[in-house]
């Protein structure tokens, strides 16, 4: 019986259907925290690009997000409202990077002339090189950079270059994450920018 | 499938952790010893990650042995690796996101791994359950054992932190960090090193 050809398609298909059902189940289980923890991810990545805001307690970070933060449809920005007022953009960026998508925030001041903070929820950089974007070292660099006008709002220079005031040194050993991360945030900014200057949200 | 003596576990234990240790004796698993030793914590997962998928995965084949085709156990044997995997993929991103956003593909790719497959071929295919969850145990300790060495002096001399404490002396400016160390490169220098230091060992150790 063991022998016979039909038996390993049989045997093989059996084996499948048994493992794939305990993974669908297992899925299904853990789909909820899954989809929570990517929403608490990204909440949390809004709430860093503004030094207010950034040292919210993991648990009190849902309710400041609902309470201050409302999605603009028209630019696909965030709008900071901490006391009904607008205070503030944080603007999605999101692109390729050297290994997936990486999908990041960028806070931008009220007269959309200033950075203040980026953070990212999303990249699978390679860990210890393109992966410490993520790093306060690397992401601190942005707080109070300017947004330039023109093609390239933003510049990610290698360490040995001096900076111009809209421009921040990359990690070195990774060349490929910065390169195309400056990219992908060139291409958000200049978007937003474009957006906002055919309207823009009420304030 | 032909029946082999029964190895004393004592026996399964240094193999997997010694005599025939998976890293500088099979030189089996390099690719991820290569990509996830830079920081220590990393390293600690993937190796708890890899151990567990491993044992239990030789289990699982050793429990269908009797009945898996032998023309077809290397589809089954992937089939039950990446069902392991998947699962600690799924229990990293729901408990543990943060690592999970850390480790990235790597975990992913733990199902690539040579000394699962490895394992399994060599001795789950023919041995009963216990010993098979025992020698995967081992062989994946084993492995672990050389990551985290290779971790911890790829860490310390890049970094000058151990598990992201700074460490004296190492983190001060007396110690010009070794950038090439968490870098690529760095990892085949101490990959090199870690086995010329073992094998040596392991030389002297059968002379006397």
């Amino acid at each position: 019986m063991k022998n016979k050809p039909f038996f390993a398609v049989v045997y093989m298909f059996i084996v499948t259907a048994f493992f794939s059902s305990i993974l669908i189940l297992f899925a299904q289980l853990t789909r909820e925290r899954v989809e929570a923890n990517k929403q608490l991810a990204f909440e949390k990545a809004v709430l860093a690009v503004f030094p207010e805001t950034a040292g919210v307690e993991k648990k009190n970070i849902h309710t400041v997000f609902v309470e201050q933060f409302t999605e603009d449809k028209t630019s696909g920005a965030w709008l900071w409202k901490p006391s009904g007022k607008l205070s503030g953009y944080a603007v999605p960026i999101e692109g390729k990077g050297f290994w997936a998508s990486i999908k990041g925030i960028v806070g931008v001041t009220i007269d959309r002339q200033t950075i203040t903070g980026i953070a990212f929820y999303e990249q699978s950089e390679t860990p210890g090189l393109g992966a410490r974007i993520v790093e306060p070292d690397f992401c601190g660099q942005f707080v109070d950079r300017k947004i330039a006008a023109g093609d390239s709002p933003i510049g990610i220079k290698p360490p040995s270059e001096t900076l111009k005031d809209n421009q921040v040194h990359a990690i070195t050993g990774a060349t490929q994450t910065c390169v195309r991360l400056e990219i992908l945030m060139n291409d958000g900014l200049k978007q937003w920018q474009q957006s906002m200057s055919n309207g823009g949200p009420q304030q | 499938m032909s029946p082999q003596p029964a190895k004393p576990m004592k026996d399964l234990v240094a193999d997997g952790l010694w005599r025939d240790n998976p890293i500088f004796r099979q030189v089996l698993g390099i690719c991820s010893t290569l990509a996830v030793t830079n920081v220590v914590l990393n390293t600690v997962v993937m190796c708890t990650s890899l151990t567990l998928v491993t044992a239990i995965s030789c289990m699982t084949v050793s429990l269908l042995r009797h009945w898996t085709p032998r023309n077809i156990r290397m589809m089954v044997q992937t089939l039950i690796i990446a069902f392991y995997v998947i699962i600690v993929d799924l229990i990293l991103k729901a408990y543990w996101p943060e690592m999970s956003r850390n480790l990235g593909p790597y975990v992913g790719l733990i199902i690539t791994n040579c000394i699962i497959m490895g394992r399994c071929e060599a001795f789950a295919g023919s041995n009963p359950p216990a010993p098979s969850f025992v020698d995967g145990l081992f062989s994946g300790l084993g492995y672990s054992l050389i990551l985290v060495a290779i971790s911890v002096v790829r860490e310390l001399l890049g970094m000058g932190t151990i598990l992201g404490f700074a460490m004296p002396y190492f983190s001060s400016d007396l110690w010009d960090k070794w950038v090439i160390m968490v870098m690529p490169p760095g990892a085949f220098f101490t990959l090199a090193c870690m086995i010329w230091l073992c094998r040596s060992i392991k030389k002297k150790e059968a002379k006397s």
